[in-house]
């Protein structure tokens, strides 16, 4: 459990409950097990820590990341996501269109955000208003909106697209990934969101006991409204990532991204019902999953083999974890 | 409310055979092809596949607390690779390998089940890790390439028809259906698992095994992956490592659509059957009318948003639903 910040000077005791605490918390399992395969890859290839290489697994853990810092305040609330990788497709539709006209970056951005925090909106819509379950609600949506991103697209792809968003989804500063800046940037604004502001603790609240919320005084709907609108438009913001990154855009584009993001999520320690998790853990989830991705591809391993290793290092750390508690949490 | 929208609504089944209706209406006045006596019996034939899928997935999500199973499509996958292979490869004799391939899939399920009941891993990570797994063994053991030249008296399976209805309807999907729904009304363990699904504290103090309960019916949903996996290969004359991609969203979405409850204990045989010619038809119908094929998925989508959505302002006007 998390120490709640009560006292303004903690005892020594407190202190060192704390440090227990946060040895044992599920992040450290996360950061252990990404130090020790970061060792183990350096160990065995010596180029895993190359500062070329780091800038790729960070490039390619942010677009997860971003998204991931969404889902988990939808999974808190006891809900999921299961659109978010039809909504990239109708994102990334919508932003490589605006881009092939010519647009610059600012209105993009404006696009990327417009289009995801709809989208979004319709799934909290569906969820919060209308009482859909919220697996079902997005089930749904994730059916509609890859229609809707083969139809937008017309069994074409969009190419050929003016270097506007290179620079975001490619480009370094300070030897590191914009992306990977972006990332952090709205990770900090969510560990302030859901540690410090009353719709933060609200959303933890209503995965807890979603009845005990309501009699709070807790407004369901609006809190409900916010997680799957705020996702939507993090899925925007990854979304002009991923164009610029790649330069193309395809009627598949993020088919099965929401699996890799709710893998991040449960890797990072929240709760699949509800209540229980932090941001942190999610994107410490991300750049597990994408160092994974790069190991194989160090190893030499084949791309084929890519889901045997991050299926099975699934289960082991979550099962790892289950065993280790077992007993010790309430 | 208006009384017929209370009648139809208020029931899934029957709120179905009119969503049926309409569709199949609707295209028969607009498709010359659709209404033929052939066109309906043939159709049928791609609605086995999914249909096992979605029957495994509605007894999982009956089970409860959670159960849901996304690995059924990567199940067909890999069964259906194990299948090819031993025929293929090892050279036995088609008919065994089939039978081995349908053991394979409950065998995948098996190992599902053990993590879920044993460790303790919710089932939606489990069988999310499994997902990935088997997908991607299946693309590791063939190499990405289809395993073809299978024996033709093999077809029959998902080739040839029975009193003009396809084989693998009447003989498979049939027989598999009416079972299952006798196992859920008629038995111990129907009793059971509705038990577990709807209180599984109160089914705990009852002295019913939860965890071994939970473990048959994902089993038992590997072993329909499997079933469904040897009709398919039967039927495409191959086994694809890729033949199960995406199945697993269409299976619940099915399940859902049929009146299965995602918080478990509720949810019928026929209910699933009804949601498997919903889609059926609206597949075929899209497909003759020249309507590009993704939007059927697009339709089914929009058919469950539209369906619950029904029910939830149905249930706020205080209608019991069913």
């Amino acid at each position: 459990m998390r120490a709640l910040p009560l006292e303004r000077t903690p005892q020594p005791g407190v202190l060192r409950a704390r440090g227990i605490a946060l040895i044992r918390s599920r992040e450290a399992t996360v950061v252990a097990f990404i130090v020790v395969l970061g060792m183990f890859l350096e160990a065995v290839t010596g180029r895993f820590l190359a500062p070329t290489n780091l800038a790729n697994v960070l490039l390619n853990s942010a677009g997860t990341a971003i998204v991931a810092l969404g889902m988990t305040l939808v999974i808190l609330t006891g809900g999921i996501d299961v659109s978010v990788g039809s909504m990239l497709g109708v994102g990334a539709v919508a932003v490589g269109y605006a881009s092939a006209a010519g647009w610059g970056l600012g209105p993009l951005v404006l696009v990327g955000l417009t289009v995801g925090g709809l989208l979004g909106l319709v799934n909290g819509a569906l969820i919060g208003f209308g009482g859909v379950m919220p697996v079902i609600a997005t089930l749904g949506t994730l059916n509609i909106l890859r229609a809707l991103t083969f139809q937008l697209l017309r069994a074409k792809w969009i190419s050929d697209l003016p270097p506007t968003l290179r620079n975001l989804g490619l480009g370094l500063a300070l030897g590191v990934p914009i992306s990977a800046w972006v990332a952090l940037a709205i990770t900090l604004v969510f560990v302030y969101l859901t540690t410090r502001r009353p719709l933060g603790r609200h959303i933890y609240a209503i995965g807890g006991n979603t009845e005990a919320a309501r009699l709070a005084g807790i407004d369901l709907t609006r809190a409900l409204l916010f997680v799957y609108t705020a996702t939507g438009m993090l899925v925007g913001i990854t979304a002009l990532m991923y164009v610029g990154q790649t330069g193309i855009v395809q009627s598949n584009t993020g088919s099965g991204f929401e699996l890799q993001v709710i893998a991040a999520v449960v890797l990072g320690g929240t709760s699949i019902m509800g209540g229980r998790g932090t941001v942190v853990g999610s994107v410490l989830g991300a750049l597990l999953v994408a160092e994974i991705k790069n190991g194989l591809t160090l190893l030499n391993i084949s791309g084929l083999a890519e889901g045997m290793v991050s299926g099975v290092l699934i289960l082991l750390a979550v099962g790892a974890d289950l065993l280790r508690l077992r007993g010790k949490r309430p | 409310v208006n009384p017929f929208l209370r009648f139809v609504a208020t029931d899934r089944p029957r709120f179905l055979i009119l969503v049926l209706a309409l569709a199949f209406a609707g295209f028969a006045l607009t498709t010359a092809e659709f209404a033929t006596i052939y066109n309906v019996f043939n159709m049928t034939q791609y609605g086995v596949e999914i249909g096992l899928l979605a029957l495994g997935e509605t007894l999982v999500i009956i089970s409860g607390g959670g159960s849901i199973d996304l690995s059924v499509g990567s199940m067909l996958s890999l069964s259906g690779v194990f299948m090819g292979l031993l025929t293929m490869r090892v050279g036995l004799n088609v008919w065994l390998a089939a039978l081995l391939g349908i053991l394979s899939g409950g065998l995948l399920g098996a190992i599902n089940a053990l993590f879920i009941t044993r460790i303790g891993i919710p089932a939606l990570i489990v069988t999310l890790g499994t997902l990935y797994a088997y997908a991607s063994a299946a693309l590791v053991l063939t190499d990405t390439v289809p395993i073809s030249g299978l024996p033709e008296h093999f077809f029959v399976l998902g080739q040839s028809k029975v009193l003009g209805v396809p084989f693998q309807v009447l003989m498979i999907f049939i027989p598999v259906a009416l079972v299952l729904h006798v196992a859920l009304r008629r038995t111990i363990f129907g009793r059971n698992l509705h038990a577990v699904g709807t209180n599984e504290v109160a089914a705990r103090f009852a002295a019913i095994n939860v965890g071994a309960v939970r473990f048959w019916v994902f089993t038992l949903a590997g072993l329909l992956a499997g079933l469904a996996a040897v009709v398919m290969t039967s039927r495409v004359a191959s086994a694809r490592p890729d033949a199960g991609v995406g199945y697993e969203l269409q299976a619940i979405t099915i399940a859902v659509l049929g009146g299965t409850s995602i918080l478990g204990g509720e949810g019928t045989v026929l209910g699933t059957i009804l949601g498997v010619l919903v889609i059926t038809v609206l597949s075929n119908g899209l497909q003759l009318a020249g309507i590009n094929p993704i939007w059927q998925l697009g339709a089914v989508g929009i058919v469950l948003v539209v369906t619950v959505l029904l029910n939830q302002w149905l249930a706020r006007r205080g209608l019991r639903l069913a």
